[in-house]
């Protein structure tokens, strides 16, 4: 990165993501399910599906409706959250919803749901971010056809420099956050949401560095697969 | 198992297996009638935002607890007591037969039980959760998330919440001048007991301990029963629309408190693992 | 191209398989010139085109299949029959009664309960509406004894195997009976013994169905 780096609260490099883990199929009775560590973030995404649709009204003759709901559980953080659906979750789920719906092959699955349900146990900067890596993990592992894995990640400024993957004590005192979700084999962007103010130069830049994020991120989404499907072997493209 | 009706069915070839197994006195599982399921207790599993938490794994059934203290105005009627609420939800990944949305009647059942198992054993000590009369008191919050629902939700409820609430702190606080000022250092909840939840089901005339999904739905009738470590009952609840003799009640208590002191060991052991 | 050599690798949704001018036949989808999998599986290119096995999803009903359900509801028309699907199979009185029925005269309830288990035919389905399902014919209709063990549909091939050597392996090494259901239901009747030790085959080619040499596996589980 640029010469002139500027510590970042939590010791990492400006170009550096916080420690991420997933693992799919974590919960038995849902048709897909993955667990992301990201950073602090703790979420469970699930799928069900496809299956019939309730209110039957609901029901489109030639696709599948996406039904997607990310909630945070009263615990999950700094102080208590009330336990009903917030605006915030309802606009989150609205977004997380458009992100993946591209990526899902709905005309395969003519009047029927798909599923996804997001719990966030313990939320961190980049809930969103993480939600989406999970729901797609999810959503490969119910078997649900797809185009590409959706993977997502953020970029933002803190103390004046782009930085990747924004966390909740950046977050407090940064400048900008910028989260991003693509179809890293297309590079459709699927997700994309700002708050703050980038310059022209720093805006490309966040972009850029974003994917940098999202690639890492499809890696791991990936490994994760492979270590259900095919005992860790071949997860990753350049093997 | 995409297409869905409202709740479990258990199919008929099921249902004729687990009778004609407890005839023998086994179960599908191949557990004895008064056995429970591999109990697995994890904590400090949620450790940055919550002041407790723990993880229950009994069989499949998964929850996860979560406590946070924080302080409140007390209620007029009781001005030195602190406030403790238990609240559970079946989230919607816990199983296909949950809907997303405002809890039903059964999970509400869930969370007073539990509740009151928690409260009527005098678990906490309310009164030491005071900090200023009629002013400010502790409030003490549990939610627990049901990951994925295997059967005896209310005892794996009861436990996640019983380890995490041992696992928790609250910050200590001064009175300086008339004024309430919170400090950074921590102490440990004022806890005086640890209840043990045990449930029983009923199908045919067999009582069996801690239903799996399949024997819960078939069961007639099912009860929960709380005891201290003192012997004593604390709370208790009968479920579903079938009943059980006295006698069957009276042997149940007598299984619940040992089975009781077992999960007890359990849940000081996870306890002491980690802290 | 050569006729007889199939190239097998694992894919992920959104992989490229291969590129050029090939037949997507099953979990691809052709996006310029490259075929991409859709799936989590094993793809085939083969010479007449490319193909991915999943390793999960859902069972789509085909007709003629098979299927293995119970009953989850009723009118007084028709039952509807969990088959492990996204719709349920629909039993009419009529495929039971025959022309004659009339639901105020036969007594549903007689012939198939809730909760009850059949083996049944898939009659029609085109994704528009419900499929329809008989229990007519041989070996279908309501299931009275044994247990079902359950295992994604797509990985079905694979317990019955070449020309059927798979299912006859656990047959004859564990003394139980299967049934099979393409909808991943498989019927075992036999012994406690029996049943478990086909119980866990079936685990296990569930695990493993992605690996070689299951024949082996499935022998030293056997007969451990």
């Amino acid at each position: 990165m640029s010469k002139n780096n500027i510590e970042r609260i939590s010791g990492r490099a400006p170009d550096e993501l916080r420690n991420v883990s997933i693992k799919a199929g974590v919960i038995k009775n849902a048709d897909g399910s993955a667990l992301i560590e990201f950073g602090k973030n703790k979420i469970m995404a699930a799928v069900f599906g496809p299956k019939e649709v309730h209110p039957k009204h609901m029901m489109i003759s030639d696709r599948a409706i996406i039904k997607c709901r990310y909630h945070m559980m009263p615990f999950s953080t700094d102080t208590r959250k009330r336990p009903n659906i917030s605006r915030r979750e309802i606009e989150i789920s609205k977004v997380i919803r458009e992100a993946l719906q591209p990526a899902i092959i709905m005309e395969d699955y003519p009047r029927t749901a798909i599923e996804i349900y997001i719990e966030v146990l313990q939320s961190d900067g980049g809930s969103r971010c993480a939600a989406i890596n999970a729901a797609s993990t999810a959503l490969a592992d119910a078997g649900i056809n797809m185009r590409d894995l959706v993977t997502a990640c953020a970029a933002g400024k803190v103390d004046g420099q782009v930085v990747l993957d924004v966390d909740d004590t950046e977050d407090k005192t940064g400048e900008a956050d910028m989260p991003i979700a693509l179809l890293p084999n297309t590079g459709l962007i699927t997700l994309f949401q700002l708050d703050g103010n980038l310059s022209k130069e720093e805006f490309d830049k966040a972009l850029e560095l974003a994917k940098t994020g999202c690639d890492k991120l499809y890696k791991l989404q990936r490994d994760a697969l492979s270590e259900k499907y095919f005992d860790g072997k071949n997860g990753n493209k350049e093997e | 198992m995409p297409a869905v009706k409202k709740h479990r069915i258990v199919d008929s070839i099921t249902r004729e297996s687990i009778i004609s197994n407890l005839a023998n006195s086994t179960r599908l599982d191949e557990r004895g009638l008064l056995d429970y399921r591999n109990l697995e207790i994890e904590t400090n599993i949620l450790k940055d935002k919550t002041n407790g938490s723990a993880r229950v794994k009994l069989g499949e059934s998964e929850v996860w607890a979560g406590i946070k203290v924080e302080t409140a105005n007390p209620f007029p009627d009781t001005p030195a007591e602190g406030v403790m609420t238990c609240n559970a939800e079946m989230l919607p990944i816990c199983s296909q037969y949950i809907e997303p949305g405002p809890p039903d009647e059964n999970t509400i059942e869930l969370s007073r039980v539990s509740d009151r198992g928690i409260r009527e054993s005098g678990m906490i000590d309310i009164k030491e959760l005071c900090i200023k009369e009629g002013e400010r008191v502790y409030s003490v919050y549990i939610d627990v998330a049901v990951i994925n629902e295997d059967g005896n939700l209310f005892d794996a409820v009861s436990y996640a919440a019983t380890t995490a609430l041992l696992m928790a702190d609250m910050n200590k606080f001064t009175i300086e001048n008339d004024e309430v000022k919170m400090l950074d250092e921590k102490q440990p909840l004022p806890i005086k007991s640890v209840p043990v939840s045990t449930t029983f089901a009923k199908i045919e005339d067999k009582i069996i301990i801690d239903p799996n999904a399949d024997e819960q739905e078939m069961a007639t009738a099912r009860v929960t029963l709380v005891t201290d470590e003192n012997g004593k009952y604390v709370s208790g609840q009968k479920g579903k629309p079938g009943g059980f003799t006295f006698d069957e009640l009276k042997e149940i208590s007598v299984i619940s408190k040992e089975k009781g002191d077992e999960i007890r060991v359990k849940i000081r052991e996870a306890v002491k693992n980690g802290s | 191209m050569k006729t007889n050599s199939v190239e097998r690798k694992y894919v992920m949704p959104g992989d490229v398989v291969i590129e050029g001018d090939h037949n997507p036949i099953a979990n691809v989808i052709k996006s310029g010139n490259k075929i991409i999998s859709t799936k989590i599986g094993m793809a085939e290119i083969a010479y007449n085109g490319v193909r991915v096995i999943p390793l999960n999803g859902t069972y789509i009903p085909r007709m003629d299949d098979v299927v293995i359900g119970k009953v989850a509801d009723m009118n007084g028309f028709a039952w509807e029959v969990d088959i492990n699907s996204w719709f349920f199979g629909i039993l009419t009185g009529s495929a039971v009664f025959g022309r004659q029925f009339s639901s105020s005269r036969d007594s549903m309830k007689s012939q198939f309960d809730k909760g009850e288990c059949l083996i049944a035919k898939i009659l029609s389905f085109d994704r528009t509406r419900d499929p329809l399902i008989s229990v007519s014919g041989p070996g279908l209709g309501k299931i009275k004894e044994g247990e079902i063990a359950y295992i994604t549909s797509s990985k079905i091939p694979r317990v019955i195997g070449k020309k059927g050597a798979m299912i006859k392996l656990i047959e004859e090494n564990t003394g139980c009976r299967m049934t099979i259901g393409q909808n991943g239901a498989i019927l075992l009747k036999g012994t406690d013994e029996a049943r478990t030790k086909a119980r866990n085959a079936i685990k296990l080619i569930g695990n493993q169905a992605h690996t070689s040499d299951l024949n082996d596996k499935v022998i030293s589980l056997i007969s451990k």
